[in-house]
């Protein structure tokens, strides 16, 4: 019911046709890339995914970090914006649905516009490339393992955005986290680890993905049982 | 009602609203790096760039790729929904004051947070410079004159981006839109760079004229260099066509 109340309020913030347009805008980067400059990736000698990924991840990446964050600030100003979160305290549900919904619902989103990428990125291997069986199925690995790890983004992009009642404080936080991502030395596993920071890593080895997996996962639960307790000690406060 | 006193009005609807905090924690996080990494600086052999110029153009970069154009969307959201919670902005344009000047005095108000911001960067570089001269025994404090210079000239190639991203914010009611457009064009401007139009898109001026600074000051490192002549006309035609449509529309949506 959480789920369904939350896409009933998003009718009319434009919250829909941003994450499509989003997505789809991420989506044509490899596909411009690769029509201006397709010689400069064929012939690399490795898989086509691979090599799309390689040459275009940061970029669909960095997008799709500004995009969960726009997300979080938007999901909580509509409650903020009209003080409709009063009126959401006081039904007799637990505060920390509202955050589930959200959570789910931006998680559903996440999934869609990853999914309109994984078409970008699969029509450019199957025009340039000429994909085959192995790059399908290399395909769905790469998008769901990026799904994965953007859900620490967007349980960290709610956890601010639900602190905070004014959505330039909120996003100019996650302006700064998006900033400092791109700030943190690459190729250093430990800083790769920072929430903001997750969406930028591509399948390397499969045991480091496994570390990374288990981190998101890990990461998320603790984002979420963190912002219990904020909800549980603000209740007493306010 | 005097332009200024309407500026001033403006500067206290924002008083409290932490945005001064943000714009100092973004330049923070901008130079932490550059201290912690201060050998990299004496690895530039290839490029032939000084460490201290080195230094100072590594951090500027970094400002101008991305912390600076976010930061000012940041802005642009403070001042359009300041007014936009608890209905103000039907209060404002009920007052016998021009929308126009109105407009404009926000539009000032975004200019001088994006002054403060460009100082908070040179401050905050004086203080790195002067740690990292201590911790390695080197001087990396270049002339204060020479950082001025380049931080207001960075300052006013990126007008033409404000008066873009003001125009986004008055015009599109919409706060997922206009943040969303604003934040995505940033994205491109690393490519936009690189092209022959880079004088067609706002969003790159600051980076660039940054980038051909590298060029200038690296002895080994060719960057395209700042033409005059396509540049002006252009950023003065997009600013001044942007505020007019700004003008224009401030406030239409909410006298409909």
């Amino acid at each position: 019911m959480s789920l369904g109340l939350e896409w009933k309020k998003i009718k009319r913030t434009g919250f829909l046709p941003g994450f499509l347009a989003g997505g789809i805008v991420a989506a044509a980067v490899p596909v411009l890339n690769m029509a201006f400059r397709s010689e400069r990736y064929l012939g690399l000698g490795e898989s086509p995914v691979k090599i799309l990924l390689d040459a275009n991840w940061q970029m669909m990446a960095m997008l799709n970090l500004l995009l969960w964050v726009l997300g979080g600030c938007i999901l909580y100003h509509t409650e903020y914006a009209d003080n409709a979160i009063q009126r959401m305290c006081t039904l007799p549900l637990k505060e920390s649905r509202l955050f589930f919904g959200k959570f789910a619902l931006l998680g559903v989103m996440c999934a869609a516009v990853l999914a309109i990428e994984a078409v970008g990125i699969g029509f450019c291997a199957c025009y340039w490339f000429g994909m085959t069986e192995e790059a399908g199925t290399a395909l769905l690995g790469c998008f769901g393992y990026a799904l994965v790890l953007s859900l620490p983004t967007g349980a960290a992009a709610l956890l601010i955005a639900s602190l905070c009642k004014n959505m330039w404080i909120s996003l100019g936080i996650g302006v700064i986290c998006v900033f400092t991502a791109t700030m943190l030395p690459t190729g250093n596993f430990g800083w790769a680890l920072f929430p903001f920071a997750l969406p930028f890593q591509t399948v390397t080895g499969a045991s480091e993905a496994a570390i990374l997996i288990i981190a998101a996962v890990a990461e998320s639960g603790a984002l979420t049982a963190a912002e219990l307790v904020i909800l549980r000690v603000r209740r007493s406060f306010t | 009602m005097s332009f200024l006193s309407l500026v001033g009005i403006e500067f206290q609807k924002i008083r409290r609203s932490k945005i001064l905090l943000l714009l100092l924690a973004a330049v923070i996080i901008l130079w932490l790096p550059s201290i912690l990494n201060v050998q990299m600086n004496f690895q530039m052999q290839a490029e032939g760039i000084a460490p201290e110029y080195n230094f100072f153009i590594q951090g500027f970069m970094g400002m101008t790729w991305f912390m600076f154009p976010g930061s000012m969307v940041v802005a642009t959201v403070l001042l359009t929904q300041t007014e936009r919670s608890n209905h103000g902005i039907l209060k404002m344009l009920a007052l016998p004051v021009s929308t126009c000047k109105l407009c404009l005095a926000k539009f000032a108000v975004l200019l001088a947070l994006a002054a403060v911001q460009v100082l908070m960067t040179v401050g905050m570089y004086c203080l790195s410079a002067a740690i990292v001269t201590r911790t390695q025994n080197y001087p990396f404090l270049l002339p204060l004159p020479f950082a001025f210079k380049e931080a207001g000239l960075l300052f006013l190639s990126a007008l033409p981006m404000l008066a873009v991203y003001w125009l986004l914010a008055v015009w599109i009611q919409t706060p997922v839109f206009s943040i969303g457009i604003g934040l995505a064009l940033i994205v491109p401007s690393v490519l936009m760079i690189n092209t022959r139009f880079w004088f067609l898109y706002p969003f790159s001026y600051p980076f660039f004229v940054t980038v051909a600074e590298y060029g200038r000051l690296a002895a080994n490192l060719t960057t395209a260099q700042v033409e005059w002549i396509p540049w002006l006309p252009v950023a003065f035609c997009i600013t001044i066509l942007c505020l007019v449509i700004a003008c224009l529309r401030f406030g239409q949506a909410e006298r409909r």
